[in-house]
């Protein structure tokens, strides 16, 4: 449960290429985000983190590591 | 106990227009895009109305099947309850106007419910509740939508996932039938999440027809007040976090284990929240039979219309759970029993009366 896993499923999740996310990526800045990417960050964070993110938590994220500290803090709140 | 007693569903038939609009072609999306829609969404195809056909008329042709196989004459209806958000005039109920149309006593019970997505839990409550307190023997559950009429067809968000259906539930009283156990819930802080925001009297338009001008949404797109908007995100995530707990809720009342039912019928919003939803109650794929493919997301019908759209699965006696879940926000889930052969085949039709 690391960082680096996290983009690495979070680039599974929306169809780019491995190795092509940072921590830093603004993820809704790459040219083929749209609205089905949020949906698809949403089912990866609940099929591989146990963790409901919703759609507001992604519109107030900008980068990859935005994204890392929501759902690795809602996991250690639903410890 | 949360159970509706001494009721049982005899058929269910569904009803939708000829008219099919593809994926594949749809024009607001790139091809791309239409590739990803199609792949998170499982939505090919839906079927649309034209200008002339109406929820009723949807709903009426299953109705009509309904009786026709069970051999019912219309007499014998005392009650006819409809479930839709796409009536065919704010006032009076179309439910009431079914009564006319389908040759129904003036005896009948007629009214319409509000309701979307978590319509087909909710209207067996509802329709169970009525025959059993005032000895109604015989009645229509009603259950259908036009969604395509309230949706901007440049709206990506929403048009290419709707398609139009009717349907039909009749239901008698048999005091040898197994209880239908419901799990019924309501969270208005998500109203924002699926709405029509004018039209009605909270968008203080004027109080004659005034004009209807298009204003632009936080998402960019053009609307017209009297338009679905849909947010996406927040159903998904309503729906993954809150319809499984609804669902174990039913089970447990019932008193049955998730094996023991024979299939999880879920309302088609898409297919991404349906798999998530069948992995976390343990319900394989071949458990959980689907209509999006061929139908889209069917609102209020959308477990009606699944039923038809796999009748040969029920050829013998089936246990079933469903689940409905959406706009309000709304959702609930019961649990029956469906008798052998009782669920029809899809109609396609243009009818329009």
């Amino acid at each position: 449960m690391t960082l680096d896993d996290f983009i690495e499923k979070f680039a599974f999740a929306i169809e780019v290429e491995d190795g092509s996310l940072t921590p830093d990526t603004h993820f809704k800045d790459l040219s083929s985000w749209d609205s089905l990417n949020t949906l698809a960050v949403i089912a990866m964070a609940d099929a591989d983190y146990g963790v409901t993110v919703t759609g507001r938590d992604i519109e107030a994220a900008s980068t990859v590591a935005d994204m890392w500290s929501v759902v690795s803090s809602k996991r250690a709140a639903a410890k | 106990m949360s159970a509706v007693s001494g009721v049982a569903i005899r058929a269910v038939a569904a009803a939708t227009p000829t008219r099919v609009a593809r994926t594949a072609d749809y024009t607001y999306l790139d091809p791309d895009e239409r590739r990803r829609f199609q792949k998170a969404t499982g939505i090919a195809e839906r079927r649309i109305v034209g200008p002339g056909q109406c929820a009723s008329d949807l709903c009426l042709t299953a109705a009509k099947a309904a009786l026709a196989k069970l051999g019912w004459a219309p007499d014998g209806v005392g009650a006819l309850i409809l479930v839709t958000q796409t009536g065919d005039q704010p006032v009076p109920a179309t439910s009431i106007v079914l009564q006319d149309k389908l040759g129904l006593p003036q005896s009948c019970v007629a009214f319409d419910i509000n309701l979307g997505c978590s319509s087909y839990p909710y209207g067996l409550a509802v329709a169970g509740s009525v025959m059993q307190t005032l000895g109604i023997a015989r009645a229509l559950l009603l259950i259908g939508d036009v969604s395509s009429r309230v949706c901007a067809e440049h709206d990506k968000s929403a048009w290419p996932l709707f398609g139009d259906a009717g349907s039909a539930t009749a239901l008698e009283l048999d005091e040898g039938a197994p209880p239908i156990h419901v799990d019924l819930c309501s969270d208005g802080a998500g109203r924002d999440a699926i709405i029509i925001p004018g039209g009605g009297l909270a968008s203080r338009r004027p109080p004659v027809d005034g004009r209807i001008v298009d204003a632009t949404g936080s998402d960019g797109v053009q609307r017209r007040a009297d338009n679905l908007v849909l947010r996406g995100a927040d159903i998904f995530s309503f729906a993954i976090s809150r319809v499984p707990g609804s669902i174990q809720r039913a089970i447990a009342a019932s008193g049955r284990q998730a094996q023991d039912f024979d299939f999880l019928l879920l309302h088609q919003a898409n297919k991404m929240i349906n798999d998530t939803i069948a992995r976390k109650l343990g319900f394989t794929s071949d458990r959980v039979p689907t209509s999006i493919e061929h139908y889209g997301n069917t609102s209020s019908a959308s477990i009606p219309v699944t039923l038809c759209a796999n009748a040969a699965l029920f050829a013998t006696p089936r246990w079933v759970v469903a689940s409905g879940f959406g706009v309000g926000l709304s959702w609930g889930s019961a649990t029956f029993q469906l008798p052998a052969a009782s669920i029809l085949p899809c109609i396609d039709t243009d009818d329009a009366y």
